[in-house]
């Protein structure tokens, strides 16, 4: 894509999220939304294939219809409290449809079905887009509204999410929808403690942007896509391989990394709203997430997949793509564990 | 503390930096005056443990498997020498590296006053284990193996999580030094019930309790040497110290909720000792062997007696020298002739003689000679559970009878006997392989001279 046309088209993605985050007319929300998904179109398409061009379609559709849902709860407040403000105080039928509606947006289970088709047709840098910086205006939305929200509709869907999230990526070898169900997961988890404390919330959505923006960087450094091109990561660059190790490690929240932190505080949050069995089975589903990172682990660096004997003298050219920011990340993703005091200055 | 954590830490550069002949010079040499640091830590006083700072303190129960801990890295890194000697450098460097981070969160965790940072630590010693295991162990069955050690801990451990965050939302603090003094008694209610059970079942998958052991003759079977020692040796003892901290919070619930695991325990040693006289592989009868010391331990701990304690303490450490020299004898022999299974290098003892005397004193350090501190754990541990119920020293007994055959199995079937044709060409026993045993064996015969540094806090 030409550049001028490539900024003004990020610019209004990146305006929309910002309208959404920032505005308190409802009609600014629902505009927010609009520009965010009819400039991100063009992004999703990238390449010029009918996938590509099917996966935008499917986005477009599910996202116009969220809008619409949102709209509709939007009237609905406007009806009930005669003003456009975004405030804390909904009505209950007008929250009831934001939340679906928001959830659509997000991928939320029972309304994740787009997710892996989406992130699977489009390429690597769009599915990062999709996968990191589309959650932040839904879920700033949701924290706005969180007092008013329903709990037993996001309970539900949160743990939903988490289940779906970790079933349905057993059952994957491409690297797109394995984040995609890593996504949904992710999701559940952060629904899950919005109405204890939307702070924890906020945490995880930070924690889990670094994590899949550096998961995607090193895909797109090695131009993979599937498990068995990234398990001849050995031979390309090594040392890739020991960060995919730690990088999966740290997304299926196993201490001492990062990925930890969220798990550990959204577990904390929900012991002392006494909740005991749902973080529990959070916890317990969430293994089956660590399963599969566990699998392109072993693929890539544990073990050297069967490759044919050329493989082990190919040579390639060195990646010229604009790695940009990618050794902090790195840290981010893996060393925040000692910070987590620092939390208290939220207080 | 830091005077043994930022060393330990500091040997990873060291090792990055060496030059390819000294990197295990370097790294064997500085880890021994590291533990020769940690024996100070023995010094205990004797009414109250050496609170060092707000993060870490040692006492009688924590101090000797500290040691134990920081003697073994340099016995790992000797054991160790002979199949990295076809690695490249950089991947022997990062073997080495592994092994010091696991020792680096071992320390930490032996040490840890804040019950959730025991939890991380003891959490974060699965990375580096499931890498030695999966990335350097030899058989194809190391996948599988690795999973196995990976989830089953997993699973038991997080309700742990949930547990704790409880206890710190009611207690008001997980600070080990001060829950000591301030722990109510819990009824033995529902919710209660499965607190226990929550609290526990981690450090019953990590013993192992006889029915969650599926993972260890996998993992100890597959590890490369280094990993098979510090599973054996270490790994299991987090559990077992993991337990004896936290039934301090658990009373008298314990004393209803302990059945169950009692009896898993006490059949399962009969079990696993009578697996041990069927094995073929070596090494896997080492591991059932260690399910079976440990069963002893756990039978200890949910006792909850003074002498019980005492012997699940000393059988801690003492299990801990006698299986890593066990791994290690086994090793010298897989390194011969590249196959665990017993049968084909018998009659060792015309061969290596020097080798076989380590083989009869390891061995006689497991049937628990007296006077070993083997036998004085054990024959704590047996008459607790005696007077506890007095039907279990039929067990017990017939446990002990047990171990005496699977190791007297083991030995005969190693060392004596008419050596087979192709095991004559062998090479002879090196010196490293020599100053292993004797560094395993030699601490464990000085500690019957005097065995209260390791009979733990009730002394």
């Amino acid at each position: 894509m030409k550049p001028p046309i490539l900024t003004i088209i990020m610019l209004t993605v990146i305006s929309g999220t910002m309208i959404v985050m920032t505005t308190s007319h409802w009609l600014m929300v629902w505009i927010g939304f609009e520009m965010n998904l009819l400039a991100i179109i063009p992004i999703l398409m990238k390449k010029y294939n009918p996938r590509a061009m099917e996966a935008a379609t499917k986005y477009f559709l599910t996202q116009a219809t969220a809008s619409m849902l949102l709209m509709m709860g939007i009237i609905i407040n406007l009806l009930h409290s005669g003003q456009w403000t975004v405030s804390k105080d909904l009505n209950p039928m007008a929250s009831i449809m934001m939340t679906t509606a928001l959830a659509v947006k997000l991928g939320l289970a029972p309304f994740h079905f787009w997710v892996p088709e989406v992130t699977q047709g489009i390429s690597l840098s769009s599915g990062l887009i999709l996968l990191t910086w589309q959650k932040i205006a839904p879920l700033s939305i949701l924290y706005q509204i969180s007092p008013t929200i329903n709990p037993n509709l996001l309970l539900a869907m949160a743990i939903m999410s988490v289940m779906i999230g970790g079933w349905g990526g057993l059952n994957q070898t491409q690297l797109r929808k394995i984040m995609a169900y890593s996504s949904i997961a992710h999701m559940g988890w952060m629904t899950a403690i919005m109405m204890y404390s939307p702070t924890m919330m906020i945490l995880n959505l930070t924690i889990y942007i670094i994590m899949t923006l550096t998961t995607f960087m090193l895909l797109m450094y090695n131009s993979t896509t599937t498990t068995l091109s990234l398990s001849q990561t050995w031979n390309k660059t090594p040392l890739i391989t020991s960060l995919i190790l730690l990088l999966m490690m740290s997304l299926g929240g196993l201490p001492p990394l990062s990925g930890f932190i969220p798990k550990w505080m959204i577990i904390q949050e929900l012991t002392k709203n006494e909740m005991i069995m749902m973080p529990t089975l959070l916890a317990m589903t969430a293994l089956l997430n660590l399963y599969f990172y566990m699998r392109l682990t072993y693929t890539t660096a544990l073990t050297m997949f069967p490759s044919n004997n050329c493989m082990k003298m190919k040579w390639r050219f060195k990646c010229t793509k604009k790695m940009i920011f990618l050794p902090p990340l790195i840290v981010m993703s893996t060393m925040l564990l000692p910070l987590t005091p620092m939390l208290s200055v939220l207080d | 503390m830091l005077k043994i954590i930022i060393p330990t830490a500091m040997l990873m550069p060291m090792t990055w930096l060496s030059k390819p002949s000294m990197i295990w010079i370097n790294s064997t040499t500085y880890s021994f005056l590291i533990s020769l640091v940690s024996l100070s830590y023995l010094n205990q006083l004797g009414d109250n443990s050496l609170n060092l700072s707000l993060l870490f303190f040692s006492d009688s129960l924590s101090a000797p498997l500290l040691v134990l801990t920081t003697w073994l890295l340099p016995l790992m890194l000797m054991a160790s020498q002979s199949h990295l000697s076809k690695e490249t450098l950089a991947r022997k460097k990062l073997y080495i590296t592994m092994l010091i981070i696991l020792q680096l969160l071992l320390i930490m965790t032996f040490t840890a006053t804040e019950l959730i940072m025991f939890y991380i630590l003891f959490e974060a010693t699965l990375i580096p284990t499931l890498i030695i295991i999966t990335r350097w162990g030899n058989q194809t069955e190391r996948l599988n193996a690795g999973l196995y050690f990976l989830f089953y801990t997993l699973v038991g451990s997080l309700p742990l999580l949930v547990a704790l965050l409880y206890i710190q939302n009611t207690t008001g603090t997980l600070n080990f030094l001060i829950i000591q003094y301030w722990a109510k008694p819990i009824s033995a209610t529902w919710s209660n019930i499965f607190l226990w059970l929550a609290c526990m079942m981690a450090f019953m998958v990590k013993m192992p309790l006889y029915g969650l052991h599926l993972w260890l003759p996998k993992a100890h079977v597959e590890a490369p040497i280094a990993g098979s020692m510090v599973l054996a040796a270490v790994l299991l003892k987090l559990g077992g110290y993991g337990m004896m901290r936290i039934t301090i919070l658990l009373n008298p619930t314990t004393n209803q909720m302990a059945y169950p695991f009692m009896m898993l325990s006490l059949w399962g040693m009969i079990m696993t000792s009578s697996i041990c006289l069927r094995q073929t592989d070596l090494k896997s009868l080492i591991a059932y062997s260690s399910v079976s010391h440990m069963a002893l331990v756990i039978v200890a701990v949910l006792i909850q007696t003074p002498w019980s304690y005492m012997g699940a303490t000393a059988l801690m450490i003492a299990h801990g020298l006698t299986s890593s020299v066990l791994f290690c004898l086994a090793n010298s022999n897989y390194e011969r002739i590249h196959s665990r299974t017993m049968i084909l290098a018998r009659g060792l003892q015309t061969i290596l003689p020097l080798m076989a005397a380590w083989w009869l004193l390891a061995s006689l350090a497991n049937l628990a000679l007296p006077p070993t501190i083997n036998l004085i754990a054990e024959l704590f541990v047996v008459v607790a559970s005696f007077s506890w119920s007095n039907m279990t020293i039929t067990l017990m007994g017939t446990n002990i009878i047990i171990t005496a055959l699977y190791t007297l199995y083991m030995l005969i079937t190693t060392q004596r006997g008419k050596y087979t044709h192709h095991i004559k060409n062998i090479n002879p026993s090196f010196t490293r392989e020599n100053a292993l045993m004797t560094l395993h064996l030699l601490p464990l015969f000085l500690l019957s001279l005097n065995p209260k540094i390791v009979l733990g806090p009730i002394y």
